[in-house]
């Protein structure tokens, strides 16, 4: 796809037979070529993750002279690293940058019923972990292959135009420091003037401050990087753990998740911020036997949001992924979201510029809100029922686990992740887990009553 | 039946029975530092998974250790584990990770066997047992193991078990209410509209009144139970209202831009 800088004439052709439809096109004759090349308009993907990967490449694909500005490239987030199966299909991602492929998951209530989950997967389905190094890399160099420039910067701060009829045109100015390994430290201060931003910088985004987005409630995720001695790691093969109870965390979930070669042991809360290194000594605490004599490699901290910002597009920027605030409760699942939203905002763009033809503006970037809203609302609030429901106190924890045993349950569970769908279940069943679910929940909180009774 | 009918009624002397079994084994077994239920092992004794368990059904007595399922590797370092147990008691090394131990929990569930009553399972002790077990996990989160999996599930106890003990005390109460509201709501409609008890039956209105108020009843038991209910609408809405925020933001500002 590099080659459509080069032969600008043949675009219009080479495009009618790409994978999106949807995408309108034009008749491009040689003369209109030339205006095309005028009024081309630049977008800038800044931040280089999943979410800034995916839309730069998809903006490059659509013909639009594309940025990604990103900081640090052999970045190693703190992260699950856990990636839904069609994921790999609809991204087309190698098989190769996937390290572990889980097909058992265990969750572990507070009185320690292990139960074990993916016992309805299909041969060939999994959950993919990957590492976000190897991932986000991926992402930029197919971006960078089809035509996107990838600048090693940090931005600083962006001028957005004033607004007003006369200024419909006129670009953003962002200001950013290069570097380019031959300065050594210090970068260079460089400005970029673009007529599209993508804000896909993260929880910390620097273009989300500037666009006066609002802040949104964040979880903090605390992880360590644990390699353990190779007759423990054979355990976690192709398994994660899930471990739920107030010592763990009060509103989120302990995981020990397979890596590479190590296991990554942590935890999350928003409420409780302060405590979680406590949280995290619960965690490995709980899961002591299984990674004993294992060694931190490294240890990480990350804030996870909890909703998106209430400000996700201002003029020609817009919020994708972490950004915007797309990480799910429950699961705090962010990948495939992210770069779900970054390609599905670069559409948008795409299609209200005809290929970079014509100058967007806010109601094109809309469309993209418009259609991420419905097309993943139910799934964030299913997920946010469920997260208030059964991460509510350890009785519900108990009754969660319960629940989880249910094969009918896990299918429903593991189709919904897997494929990013809402398949409608059968009625019967539907019954009678609600049926059984309420009598754990029941028989949990009862339970309580008497260990309340045992204090007093 | 009628055994654990009377053991229910006030929950006061419904430890009664239990109690002075629990005493019993702590003279027997462990030293007087220790609460009786729960013993603590060091970090090193509870590399394996079944050690806490076994070292207390060890310091029972003969008749546990015949119930218990002989598993080799459990069972023989058994003499060592007792008193390594020991050593923690005595406070030689910080105890990191303490293990329940219940004679009657065995390999990772309740021994039904133990629990059992002239003939029948005394259901009521092993909800008390279960409670206990929880509460103290609650305090001493305990690490998981693979080697001594919990397989304990509270739907093996019978559902009347449950029903008997904790909605039976509350039923009097609510059905008395609910009599009470219905008859108060029949009445009032009655005096109000002049459609009379018979007729309210037939009428949907009324039908839905009564849906309510037998909702309501079941819903609301305390006064404390109000404001939950209240907490709980407003938790269900309050994620709705923040990704409705971005939408909301276009209304208001875009007045201002035109």
């Amino acid at each position: 796809m590099a080659s459509s800088v080069v032969f600008k004439s043949f675009t219009g052709l080479r495009h009618s037979s790409q994978e999106h439809p949807k995408v309108l096109h034009s008749h491009t004759n040689p003369i209109s070529s030339f205006s095309y090349r005028r009024f081309r308009i630049t977008a800038t993907a800044i931040g280089g993750g999943p979410a800034g990967g995916s839309a730069a490449e998809t903006l490059a694909k659509g013909g639009i002279e594309t940025y990604l500005i990103e900081r640090k490239l052999d970045n190693c987030k703190p992260c699950g690293g856990a990636i839904p199966l069609c994921m790999v299909g609809e991204f087309d991602l190698p098989l190769d940058i996937i390290d572990r492929r889980v097909t058992k998951m265990k969750m572990i209530s507070p009185s320690n019923v292990a139960v074990d989950i993916g016992r309805t997967l299909k041969p060939h389905e999994y959950i993919g972990m990957v590492r976000r190094e190897v991932l986000d890399a991926y992402l930029r160099e197919r971006a960078s292959t089809n035509g996107a420039k990838v600048i090693n910067g940090l931005f600083l701060k962006m001028d957005i135009p004033k607004k007003g009829s006369e200024n419909i045109n006129s670009p953003y100015v962002l200001h950013y420091t290069e570097y380019d390994g031959k300065k050594g430290g210090t970068g260079e201060r460089k400005t970029l003037e673009v007529d599209v931003v993508i804000g896909a910088d993260g929880a910390n985004s620097r273009v989300a401050k500037s666009i006066d987005a609002g802040d949104y409630d964040y979880a903090i995720a605390f992880q360590e990087r644990i390699k353990i001695p190779s007759d423990k790691m054979v355990y976690y093969e192709n398994l994660a753990e899930m471990y739920v109870g107030d010592d763990v965390s009060p509103d989120f979930y302990g995981w020990v998740f397979p890596k590479c070669d190590h296991v990554a042991v942590g935890t999350g809360t928003v409420t409780h911020k302060g405590d979680i290194k406590k949280f995290q000594l619960a965690t490995r605490n709980r899961a002591r036997d299984k990674i004993l004599g294992g060694k931190i490699i490294r240890v990480e901290a990350h804030p996870i949001p909890e909703h998106p910002r209430p400000r996700r597009l201002s003029g020609r920027v817009a919020l994708v992924g972490d950004a915007a605030g797309y990480v799910t409760k429950c699961s705090g699942e962010g990948i495939y979201f992210a770069a779900k939203s970054g390609r599905m905002c670069a559409e948008a763009i795409v299609e209200g510029s005809e290929n970079g033809k014509r100058m967007v503006d806010e109601s094109d970037l809309r469309k993209y809100f418009e259609k991420w809203d419905k097309t993943y609302w139910p799934t964030y609030k299913v997920l946010d029922v469920l997260q208030k429901v059964f991460y509510r106190s350890n009785p519900a924890r108990e009754a969660f686990v319960e629940m989880c045993a249910d094969e009918y349950v896990q299918k429903m569970t593991f189709d919904s992740y897997l494929y990013k769908r809402v398949v409608p279940g059968n009625p019967l069943e539907d019954l009678k887990l609600a049926v059984n679910t309420i009598g754990s929940l029941v028989r949990a909180n009862a339970l309580r009553r008497e260990m309340d009774k045992l204090s007093a | 039946m009628s055994i654990s009918m009377s053991l229910l009624s006030p929950p006061l002397t419904r430890f009664q029975p239990s109690k002075p079994h629990f005493t019993y084994k702590s003279t027997l077994s462990l030293g007087p530092t220790n609460p009786p239920f729960l013993l603590s092992t060091p970090k090193a004794s509870t590399d394996n998974g079944g050690a806490g368990v076994s070292a207390s059904a060890a310091t029972v007595e003969e008749p546990e250790l015949e119930q218990k399922t002989p598993e080799s590797s459990d069972s023989v370092p058994m003499a060592e584990n007792s008193s390594n147990g020991a050593v923690a008691a005595g406070g030689e090394e910080k105890v990191e990770v303490s293990k329940f131990g219940d004679p009657r929990w065995i390999s990772g569930t309740w021994d039904l066997k133990q629990f059992q009553k002239d003939g029948k399972t005394d259901w009521d002790a092993v909800i008390d047992a279960e409670a206990r077990r929880r509460k103290w996990l609650q305090c001493n989160p305990e690490s998981s193991s693979n080697n001594d999996p919990v397989v304990f599930d509270t739907s093996v106890i019978p559902w009347w078990t449950w029903m008997k003990r904790f909605h039976l005390p509350e039923a009097e109460l609510l059905n008395g209410r609910a009599a009470m509201i219905g008859f108060f709501m029949a009445y009032l409609v009655d005096s109000l509209t002049g459609v009379g008890l018979v007729d309210q039956m037939s009428n949907f209105f009324c039908k839905t009144l009564l849906f309510v108020a037998v909702v309501g009843v079941l819903l609301i038991r305390k006064n404390e139970d109000l404001e939950t209910v209240k907490k709980l609408l407003e938790e269900t809405t309050f994620y709705d209202k923040q990704w409705q925020a971005t939408w909301q933001d276009e209304k208001s500002t875009s007045p201002k831009d035109d």
